[in-house]
């Protein structure tokens, strides 16, 4: 059983997020009937919709929400009660459960999710979701366009075949939302949305290698919450405004050597993705002078490449082929979960398992023994981001205790 | 200055009373539905059998599932570190440290002082525990103590395809109401928790002295089946259910000598 949730934010810019969120949800709500309504995946490149003016309403991220607050829980019974197992993704069984309904879907949080009126999702990084929104698709009788991303082997592609891959894939995708609309891309604003997203995903790179400060002037409690409107606003100026004030907030703190705790003992990085109905987890080493400085799963640690040419396609098909923190290859992870070890002054590593995560759960087992071999302490702990049935209160702070009282000990 | 330890596990409440180096004795009592109530309880009868009064106590240290609904404890430490000052203290060479309880089962590395080094131990799941062992014995209607000593004398070994309680559970009905014999059904049992368990300890490296604890520890059969996994004799405590008990006395005996520097 969970008793706590969210996470104490220790920076006065996080605050504002939960107001920003609220709205966003409650505009895209407002304007379902005005605008084409498109249920998105994470990795679908908002820029294009936006240019378009296309609604777009991100799952994955409406289900944190809901496991934030504590909604998983009836959700997910009635994703399953439609037959999905408890081994399907988290996040497809609660958005299943909102979207079958039933006696066991609670009232949706910010009032539900404006109606589609077609659905996209991006083959980067996780499997299941593709079925996950073909099942969606046929049951609301709507198009899925799957935006296809080449896998990168370590050396086994060239470079220019996936940019020549990518950029076909996204010109369809174009054409897909042009046939939905009836309208044509005006790419000269599609570039202005990538101008104002390059700057605010450079000003998100800046504080996370300032975040590399001892002591640490944002923690994972914060971080998890600051990547927000830079995945779900961007190329907005509201972003890149919220941006430049976090900015000059973190630096600041360096400056005046505010930490997370008045005196930090060891610094821990957190493995995988967070527990959403638990958040408050992340704050927990801070009464033992501990301090989840930093975070591998929306890790921003390279900047934008500089527009290249005048088809800003062309240019988002080059960024596209970037290395990404948990997309690629099993031994790009490792090494750079290791680069984050050392540049961050890591002194142990908590690897959070979630069983119906595909993505996070094959990664884990190798990320370990990758930081054995390195004698990194590591803790794993095992339960689904958003289904908090699968969390145990007696056994995480058991585990958590005794993993404190090693990284206490002085030893490693 | 008398030092106390108090293991609150989910099967059983453990208490140990230590004076400088000497144990003065300990109780050991089932935790039941209120976990709060035998802790005070276990030390209540620990300190009866020393014939000692609780105002004689330094300092309490609480340790196990329930340590943090002890109600008279000064401090807290997890079973992984007490399991490992603890098998220290009666074993100095113990560098690895399988502790196999009523809920959980644990591999824990330690160094020449009895510090936590690693540790790993079994999630969600109940395959290798006392739980374990305690309804496959109602399965076969005998008694825990009947089930090691029955084991010893297995002829064969009958393969156990799961750890899992639930399938366990129906493998071991079949190959009884086949006709098995249960000696070598119980065999076939020990040697799937043996495995099972040396998955924990492959985890953390084993490193010789090897040390088990907790209430699997009395079973022999499963120890034996342990030791041929592993290839390594195990050090038996002479109580091994105490040892998480000991290890917080050890620590409050630690903050009691701290306390008077």
């Amino acid at each position: 059983m969970v008793t706590s949730t969210s996470a104490k934010k220790h920076l006065q810019t996080t605050l504002e997020v939960p107001a920003l969120r609220k709205k966003y949800y409650a505009e895209s709500l407002q304007q379902g009937t005005n605008r084409k309504v498109a249920w998105c995946s994470n990795g679908i490149p908002s820029e294009i919709l936006e240019a378009m003016d296309i609604n777009a309403v991100y799952l994955e991220n409406y289900a944190t929400v809901c496991a934030a607050k504590r909604l998983s829980s009836g959700f997910c019974r009635a994703g399953e009660r439609a037959g999905f197992s408890q081994d399907v993704c988290g996040y497809a069984r609660i958005l299943m459960g909102y979207l079958l309904g039933g006696e066991e879907a609670p009232e949706a949080p910010y009032g539900g999710v404006a109606k589609p009126d077609f659905l996209v999702v991006n083959s980067y990084s996780c499997d299941s979701r593709m079925g996950w929104f073909a099942t969606m698709g046929r049951t609301l009788n709507l198009p899925v366009y799957v935006l296809d991303a080449p896998y990168q082997p370590q050396g086994g592609c060239t470079e220019d075949v996936n940019v020549i891959y990518s950029e076909s894939q996204l010109e369809d995708f174009v054409a897909f939302i042009e046939e939905q609309t009836g309208t044509k891309l005006d790419r000269d604003k599609l570039r202005e949305k990538l101008d104002l997203a390059r700057r605010s995903h450079d000003i998100q790179v800046d504080i996370f290698e300032m975040r590399k400060a001892i002591p640490s002037p944002m923690g994972a409690g914060d971080a998890y919450t600051i990547v927000w409107p830079g995945m779900y606003l961007t190329g907005t100026k509201e972003c890149d405004e919220f941006y430049q004030r976090l900015h000059s907030e973190v630096s600041e703190r360096i400056e005046k050597k505010i930490g997370i705790v008045p005196e930090e003992k060891f610094r821990l990085l957190w493995s995988g993705l967070p527990f959403w109905y638990n958040m408050a987890l992340l704050n927990y080493f801070e009464e033992f002078g501990g301090v989840v400085a930093i975070e591998n799963a929306y890790f921003r640690y390279q900047k934008s490449l500089p527009s290249q040419h005048k088809d800003p396609i062309k240019d988002m098909a080059i960024s596209s082929t970037m290395r990404r923190p948990y997309a690629d290859d099993i031994e790009q992870r490792a090494e750079i979960t290791l680069d984050i070890v050392r540049d961050y002054h890591v002194d142990g590593v908590i690897l959070a398992f979630n069983p119906s995560c595909r993505l996070m759960y094959v990664l884990q087992p190798e990320l370990k023994n990758v930081l054995d071999r390195h004698e990194i302490p590591n803790l794993s702990i095992e339960c689904d981001m958003a289904d908090e049935r699968t969390y145990s209160e007696g056994q995480i702070k058991t585990r958590l205790d005794a993993f404190i009282e090693r990284m206490l000990s002085g030893r490693k | 200055m008398i030092a106390a330890g108090v293991d609150i596990g989910s099967s059983t409440s453990k208490a140990v009373l230590l004076n400088g180096d000497d144990i003065l004795c300990h109780s050991l009592i089932n935790t039941g539905a209120e976990s709060a109530n035998s802790a005070c309880r276990t030390l209540d009868e620990a300190l009866e059998r020393a014939k000692l009064s609780a105002s004689e106590i330094g300092y309490i240290v609480a340790t196990g599932y329930g340590r943090v609904i002890v109600p008279f404890a000064q401090e807290t430490v997890t079973e992984l570190s007490c399991h490992a000052r603890g098998a220290n203290w009666l074993f100095p060479s113990v560098r690895t440290i399988l502790d196999m309880g009523g809920q959980d089962c644990k591999a824990i590395r330690c160094d020449a002082a009895g510090h936590l080094e690693n540790f790993t131990m079994n999630d969600k799941c109940a395959a290798g525990t006392g739980r374990f062992l305690e309804l496959m014995a109602r399965v076969m209607g005998i008694s825990l103590d009947e089930m090691s000593e029955l084991s010893l004398e297995a002829k064969a070994e009958l393969r156990i395809n799961s750890t899992c309680a639930v399938f366990a559970k129906s493998e071991v009905t079949s190959l009884i109401r086949e006709g098995k014999d249960r000696r070598d059904v119980l065999a076939g049992l020990h040697s799937a928790i043996a495995a099972r368990v040396y998955n924990l300890l492959r985890g953390i490296g084993v490193e010789p002295d090897l040390v088990i604890s907790g209430g699997i520890g009395k079973n022999i059969a499963v120890v034996r089946k342990i030791e041929e996994r592993v290839g390594l004799s195990a050090l038996l405590p002479e109580e091994p259910q105490i040892v998480g008990a000991l290890g917080a006395a050890l620590f409050a005996r630690e903050r009691i000598m701290l306390g008077k520097e």
